[in-house]
């Protein structure tokens, strides 16, 4: 099968693979890029396990061919933290509060947060539930998952104004 | 129980496992490659009913890339369990690896192993199958018609799994006849399916022992030996089954699902590592669904509401293999005999074989189809004998010393205390004295209701299980605890840890959990009935009692005082009132008299019997009367744990077990076509579950009302309980609402919107 050559920045860094032309994003990070932190729950758009950010914008990885991403800069569950020793606020507060149970849809669930907190610092709770409309947790009833994204983004607002007074 | 204070036990900790789940870097079943590794997928049958005439693999196998085929010429042809439990009732052998005969639509017939997945799928294609149609029974009535075909030619006959579960206690004509108010009524209920978000997935891996390893999603990692080692004819040492982390199972991943057993000989015939990984529409046709059911029911009441009789008879649907059909039957059967007590019960439960996908284990267990139809008939009796609906809870509720649906008796009842609870907290009164309509929106009618619930903390005495645990305490204080108890996302591992730091006196730190391998970890029986806390949780607290008393042994040679002076705080040996005397965990440890350190182990092993764990739930519903919407406002579960390990877990589940119990009563039903057997709506899309936009306010209560002296510090419990109540709430609410009665789930709006027509008709027809 003809394979195609593929330039995409991946948390990042600089990645070159080649794909087949079907294989989508999804299949290329887990498989290809050796990224299995994001998940596949149906394969078909409907669950939200695979989201990840793609030139700044969340995308059912299962959805998106990989050669689409061509020059991309992708961003997945294993990008999130600013640094190895350091979590990001989202996932603090996911241990915090109890957000992650079986813990499947919550790289997907975490990256989608991100997008919401980036663009809408301090979500509503109708924001909060619209933003994860797309994501499927089955384990926890969401209570929890509300709660952490509400307290990550007060705690990244609040970092946000210490920051600029410094 | 002496005055306890806690340090670490009842606190929520960090769990452990989530920080893996959060960066992305836990491993799950479908996240492991091997070298080598080939890709496995299952032909599944496009029929309910028939015997496969001829089969032919030939193109398949000479498609480029295809390495195996294997049709049921060529696997073992061994009558097997269907779920793997150890021999016990809730088992029956009826499947095979691969049959001549197709029982239901989506049953896998074939498996082939290729270089990728699409070439796998591809030759799926080409296998050509002729089939001889049989009569498809596609619903409980005619799998109990008198001259119904027989699906299967083991059991009882007459379609049954298992012969008739009959329970009869008391004088039930005395209690009816005793009863100024007598009530009779038929259930039934859909086909809701568990839908965790992991799709099923397994490795099998051969070496050049004939070993084989085999990474799987299951709750059960040593009952999948058993069953692996069973069929393919291996001694238990040669079969290693690997549980890393698992992506939800809610009692469905107890079974095996075909693929085990195909993986795996594909993975032998090829030589070469081989991965099966269902899709989710494979979840759907050959994953494991709640059973359906029919039930007619028939209580007398007294005036004051105390029940004198109960009758009742249920028809569980088992779908075309028994799976836990026994399990859930006798335990649902048993479950009528409590919750609200009656002296005088006739219970005669049954599961049937049809020719549709297999109903299994599902939290809740056969309890969910029994007390939705017991609590929405015990609202009827409060309205007709003019009671409050909490009020003839209360009146009726279980109690201390009555004989449980095990058949021993409750001790420790909490279900009052939860009642009472939620009387007060939810402003029940207030409530349900307050208006109906919704000043924002003319349509909406609101409405509250109640629904109770108990379950039993472990299978016994359906099943006589044993938990077992092994705690180490490391050279440098560092402990590891040992256990088969799977992770499935509940945060047991980290409720075991704090069991272990809290009885040994270590920091929570420096407890590690080691789990998930069948060479290595102490036998479990897997993760369900709601028993791991319990059961497990015990057997883990005797184990670091007894490693205890050997680390104060080693630590008082070491201070030259007797064991029984010294105590352990926090990793810290102390002389009971010479706070100046005192050593670390770590020193204890260490060298002694020129003799290296060395490690220190302790097991635990528990056998229990029973304990229950209590709920009432108590919601608010606005339904919709243009549009049939019902809507679930606000829940608030009151729960009975005994002693709540990880608060912030046990809320977890209490809250995911009422997003299911909401979606089961209201939207989710995997639906069958009646004519044909196929399944109308294997995704995530056409079957609809409460997401996001749809979930409630949740306002989660734990009491610790009722400890069992069973548990560890009394601890109950807590997995399956939420999904119990919530059903019959919601309906009971509905009712409140609309003045319509259900006595099904889902409740459609169609539904609703037939109901308000039927309800217009009548009073019109009235008037």
């Amino acid at each position: 099968m003809n394979k195609i050559h593929l330039e995409i920045t991946v948390n990042g860094e600089a990645r070159s693979m080649m794909v087949e032309g079907h294989r989508s994003l999804l299949d290329a990070l887990r498989e290809e890029a050796g990224l299995t932190g994001t998940k596949k729950g149906c394969d078909v758009g409907d669950c939200g396990a695979c989201t990840v950010i793609v030139d700044g914008r969340p995308v059912n990885a299962c959805l998106m061919l990989a050669v689409e991403a061509q020059g991309a800069e992708i961003l997945t569950i294993e990008g999130l933290q600013p640094d190895p020793d350091t979590l990001h606020p989202l996932q603090e507060a996911f241990m915090e509060h109890g957000a992650s149970q079986c813990g499947f849809c919550s790289p997907g669930i975490l990256i989608m947060a991100k997008c919401l907190l980036d663009r809408n610092p301090l979500p509503s709770d109708e924001e909060i539930r619209f933003g994860l409309s797309g994501n499927i947790c089955r384990c926890t009833g969401y209570t929890k998952i509300f709660d952490a994204i509400r307290t990550a983004g007060r705690r990244m607002a609040a970092a946000r104004a210490q920051s600029v007074e410094a | 129980m002496t005055k306890h204070e806690f340090r670490i036990v009842g606190k929520s900790v960090k769990r452990q496992d989530v920080i893996e789940k959060i960066t992305g870097e836990g491993r799950y079943t479908g996240d492991y490659h091997l070298p080598g590794l080939l890709s496995g997928k299952i032909k599944r049958a496009e029929i309910a009913h028939a015997r496969i005439r001829r089969i032919d693999v030939s193109r398949a196998l000479a498609y480029p890339g295809v390495k195996a085929v294997l049709t049921h010429h060529d696997v073992p042809r061994v009558l097997h369990y269907g779920s793997p439990h150890p021999r016990s009732a809730s088992c029956t052998m009826d499947q095979y690896i691969l049959d001549d005969r197709v029982r239901f639509w989506g049953e896998g017939i074939a498996a082939v192993a290729a270089v990728s997945e699409e070439i796998a799928d591809e030759a799926l294609d080409l296998i050509e199958v002729e089939y001889e149609p049989l009569p498809a029974i596609l619903d409980i009535d005619a799998a109990q018609a008198p001259d119904a075909p027989l699906i299967h030619d083991v059991g009882p006959g007459g379609n049954l799994v298992i012969p008739p579960v009959h329970i009869e206690r008391g004088d039930v004509e005395k209690g009816f006849a005793e009863a100024d108010l007598i009530l009779e009524g038929e259930f039934s209920g859909g086909r809701p399916v568990p839908t965790y978000m992991e799709p099923n997935v397994c490795i099998a891996d051969w070496d050049g022992s004939n070993k084989l390893t085999f990474w799987t999603s299951t709750q059960t990692s040593f009952m999948v030996r058993g069953a692996l080692a069973e069929v393919l004819g291996l001694p238990l040492n040669k079969v290693r089954v690997l549980v890393d982390h698992m992506g939800g199972g809610f009692g469905a991943k107890q079974d095996l699902f075909q693929h085990e057993f195909l993986c795996a000989l594909l993975a032998k015939k090829c030589r070469r590592p081989v991965k099966m990984e269902f899709t989710r529409r494979e979840t759907f046709l050959a994953g494991r669904s709640r059973h359906p059911f029919r039930l007619w029911l028939r209580q007398g009441f007294r005036k004051d509401g105390t029940l004198t009789a109960r009758e009742m008879k249920i028809v569980y649907e088992s779908g075309a293999y028994g799976s836990h059909s026994p399990g859930v039957t006798n335990v649902g059967t048993a479950s009528a005999t409590s919750l609200y007590r009656c002296e005088n019960v006739r219970l005669d439960g049954r599961a049937v074989y049809t020719n549709t996908p297999i109903a299994g284990a599902y939290r809740g267990y056969g309890v969910v189809q029994t007390y939705f139809a017991i609590d929405i008939q015990m609202d009827e009796a409060a309205e007709k004998l003019g009671i409050d609906p909490a009020g003839i809870r209360l009146r009726n509720a279980v109690r201390e010393g009555d004989i449980a649906p095990s058949g021993h008796p409750v001790v420790g009842y909490g279900l009052e205390a939860c009642i009472r609870h939620g009387i007060r907290a939810f402003d029940w009164a207030g409530k349900r004295a307050a208006d109906r309509h919704d000043p924002a929106n003319p349509a909406i009618r609101k409405g509250w209701g109640i629904g109770c619930e108990m379950h039993g903390s472990s299978a016994y005495p359906g099943i006589k299980e044993q938990g077992n645990a092994i705690v180490r305490m490391n050279e440098d204080g560092s402990v590891t605890l040992l256990t088969g108890a799977a992770g499935l996302g509940t945060g047991a591992h980290t409720a075991l840890a704090q069991i272990v730091a809290e009885e040994l006196g270590v920091p929570f730190e420096t407890v590690s959990v080691v789990h998930g391998d069948t060479d290595v970890v102490p036998w479990d029986i897997g993760a369900f009935a709601s028993h791991t806390t319990y059961l497990v949780g015990s057997a883990a607290k005797m184990a670091a009692a007894e490693l205890r008393q050997r680390v104060l042994a080693r630590a008082a040679e070491k201070l030259q005082e007797k064991p029984g002076h010294l105590e352990m705080v926090e990793g810290v040996i102390l002389v009971q009132g010479q706070p100046d005397r005192s050593i670390t965990v770590a020193e204890a440890m260490g060298p002694s008299r020129g003799i290296p350190a060395e490690h220190l182990v302790a097991s635990g092993s528990y056998m229990p019997t029973k304990s229950y764990s209590f709920a009432a739930h108590f919601v608010e519903v606005a339904v919709d009367t243009e549009t049939g919407i019902i809507e679930c406002r606000k829940v608030m579960p009151v729960h009975d744990v005994g002693r709540v390990i990880h608060p912030v877990a046990a809320q977890g589940q209490i809250e995911g077990g009422i997003q299911q119990g909401i979606g089961h009563t209201l939207t989710e039903d995997y639906v069958i076509d009646r004519t044909t057997g196929r399944s109308l709506n294997a995704g995530l899309v056409d079957y609809k579950m409460p997401l996001s936009m749809d979930m409630p306010d949740i306002e989660t209560v734990i009491l610790e009302a009722a400890p069992d002296p069973g548990g560890p510090w009394g601890a109950k419990g807590v997995g399956e309980d939420p999904i119990i109540a919530i059903g019959p709430a919601i309906a009971n609410a509905v009712y409140d609402a609309i003045g319509v009665r259900f006595h099904h789930y889902p409740i459609t709006p169609e539904d609703v919107l037939n109901g308000l027509r039927r309800k217009a008709a009548e009073s019109s027809a009235r008037d």
